[in-house]
């Protein structure tokens, strides 16, 4: 409902964002400008496919899931999808590190990463263990930060904008790259999106955290308006014997700002005017007399439902007729 | 989201027709009757606006058909009412004996640290909630993951708000008439 509508492309985003790395900003325009068909049946292309882009050309054997797909995918999770890809795409990726590596001595941490993809990728392992990131990543310690905010921003930037069959997942750092928690991170960032939309439909959770007491909100919230409804319909049967209720009051807010907004007996089909238990008096008065008339042409497309078919010049030559005759 | 004026407008007509075509069978009957039948068409008409794309409002359907077959009929003719009252819905069946039971057996065998312990306390409140929120929510017992849950609990509430908006609004307007 409310998602990031992606106006910008992908490719843009990342070269715009602050802090983005080199790194990124290269993979972005390689894959910006990257050859259709080099993909057979992974992704489909569109202008910023960045991780598919790139990292399918690492010939990566890692499931790749970038936050989440609007909608329903299927996560993409065979590693041999993307070994199909290694072949003829090993020497693209070895130059591609080697002209980042060259570029990139300060984001070393970036370095790290795709040497660990090649380390992973001759090693043909489909996990990263947290052990071997931690180790190569004692040595290069900068930008932390910076790295978990650029594959924060490239999630949320990637999750709207990616219609493929399948969903490419970064997996962040220090977290295991399992198939079956990478999906459990996206269904649990997908429900956690949906609180999000309940908390702005729930009045008063702004300020609650966490799920459970969310939830306690929203069941609270649930429960009283089935009350309100259960309460409402209940006065509603007092108020009138013979459920015949004031449609035009509510039309007349929409269509007319009249004054007469509040009058109760405004306009009504005539057999209901002929049988209501409403007072005459109110009926008679000439003041109600014309207003309805202007209400019921202006609605009379919404009352037709309900006036049996009768046109609009028929309606009022009858509430004439019936008017008159309620005086007497 | 909030309710729109349209979707107002068309649960009003909706609703309308649904008590039109209660009228003829509950001339001169007792308060609680015509509170049924105005909370029935109501939530008929509720229900309806959604054209049986979301769960809880086929749920509510064929709740109210069981109530009111005739008439629901009625209400819904040109909808596809028939699959809507005659689907039937997979019921997750939880077998809770068994499903305790060999919790207990699972709890006996692990040793947890504190963390843990608190993390799987947490888990259990949130899935007690979920359970409530199930039990609330029409059709909750057919939605077979947390995510489909929470995004029909959020189209209901929005199709609840309209509703207690409308009836709100006529009750309201029945008011000032009848204090004239």
């Amino acid at each position: 409902m409310m998602m990031m509508n992606g106006e910008a492309t992908e490719a843009e985003l990342f070269l715009n964002c602050a802090d983005m790395s080199v790194l990124e900003r290269q993979r972005a325009q390689l894959n910006y400008h990257h050859l259709p068909g080099f993909f057979s049946n992974s992704s489909t292309i569109n202008g910023g496919e960045i991780d598919d882009g790139f990292l399918a050309s690492a010939g990566l054997d890692l499931p790749e899931i970038y936050g989440e797909v609007h909608g329903d995918a299927r996560i993409s999770v065979s590693p041999g999808n993307i070994t199909n890809e290694s072949g003829n795409s090993k020497k693209r990726k070895f130059g591609c590190v080697d002209t980042e590596t060259k570029v990139f001595n300060e984001k070393k941490k970036m370095m790290m990463m795709d040497r660990e993809v090649e380390v992973e990728e001759e090693e043909e392992k489909s996990k990263i263990t947290e052990q071997s990131t931690k180790s190569i990543m004692k040595m290069k310690n900068k930008a932390k930060k910076e790295q978990n905010s650029c594959s924060n921003d490239s999630s949320k930037v990637t999750k709207d904008s990616q219609r493929t069959d399948y969903i490419h997942v970064r997996a962040r750092r220090g977290q295991a790259t399992d198939s079956h928690s990478i999906a459990e991170r996206a269904r649990r960032e997908k429900i956690s999106e949906r609180m999000k939309f309940l908390q702005d439909l729930v009045p008063g959770c702004e300020k609650i955290t966490g799920k459970a007491g969310m939830l306690d909100e929203i069941i609270n919230y649930v429960q009283s308006l089935q009350r309100q409804v259960e309460f409402l319909s209940m006065k509603l049967a007092t108020v009138s014997p013979r459920l015949d209720f004031n449609i035009d009051d509510i039309f007349a807010k929409e269509v007319v700002s009249a004054p007469m907004m509040n009058l109760p007996n405004s306009v009504m089909p005539p057999h209901m005017m002929v049988n209501s238990g409403y007072p005459h008096d109110m009926v008679n008065s000439g003041y109600v007399h014309f207003n309805p008339m202007q209400q019921v042409v202006t609605s009379s497309d919404p009352l037709a439902c309900f006036n049996n078919g009768q046109s609009a010049t028929m309606w009022d030559s009858d509430v004439q007729n019936l008017y008159s005759s309620l005086g007497v | 989201m909030q309710p729109t004026s349209s979707m107002n407008e068309q649960f009003l007509k909706k609703w309308q027709m649904g008590l039109q075509i209660f009228r003829p069978s509950i001339d001169n009957t007792s308060v609680s009757e015509r509170k049924r039948a105005i909370k029935l068409s109501a939530d008929v008409a509720m229900a309806s606006l959604r054209k049986g794309t979301t769960c809880w409002s086929r749920a509510l359907i064929q709740k109210a058909a069981t109530q009111d077959n005739f008439l629901v009929r009625q209400m819904l003719s040109g909808i596809k009412e028939e699959t809507l009252i005659n689907k039937k819905l997979p019921k997750i069946v939880c077998h809770r004996k068994i499903v305790r039971r060999s919790k207990k057996i699972l709890m006996r065998r692990k040793s947890k640290s504190a963390m843990e312990e608190v993390a799987a306390k947490a888990k259990k409140l949130v899935k007690r909630k979920t359970q409530g929120l199930r039990n609330i929510v029409p059709g909750g017992e057919f939605m077979s993951n947390n995510v489909l849950l929470i995004q029909e609990t959020l189209d209901y509430i929005v199709s609840l708000q309209t509703q207690v908006n409308v009836m709100r609004s006529i009750v309201d307007a029945a008011d000032a008439g009848v204090e004239r």
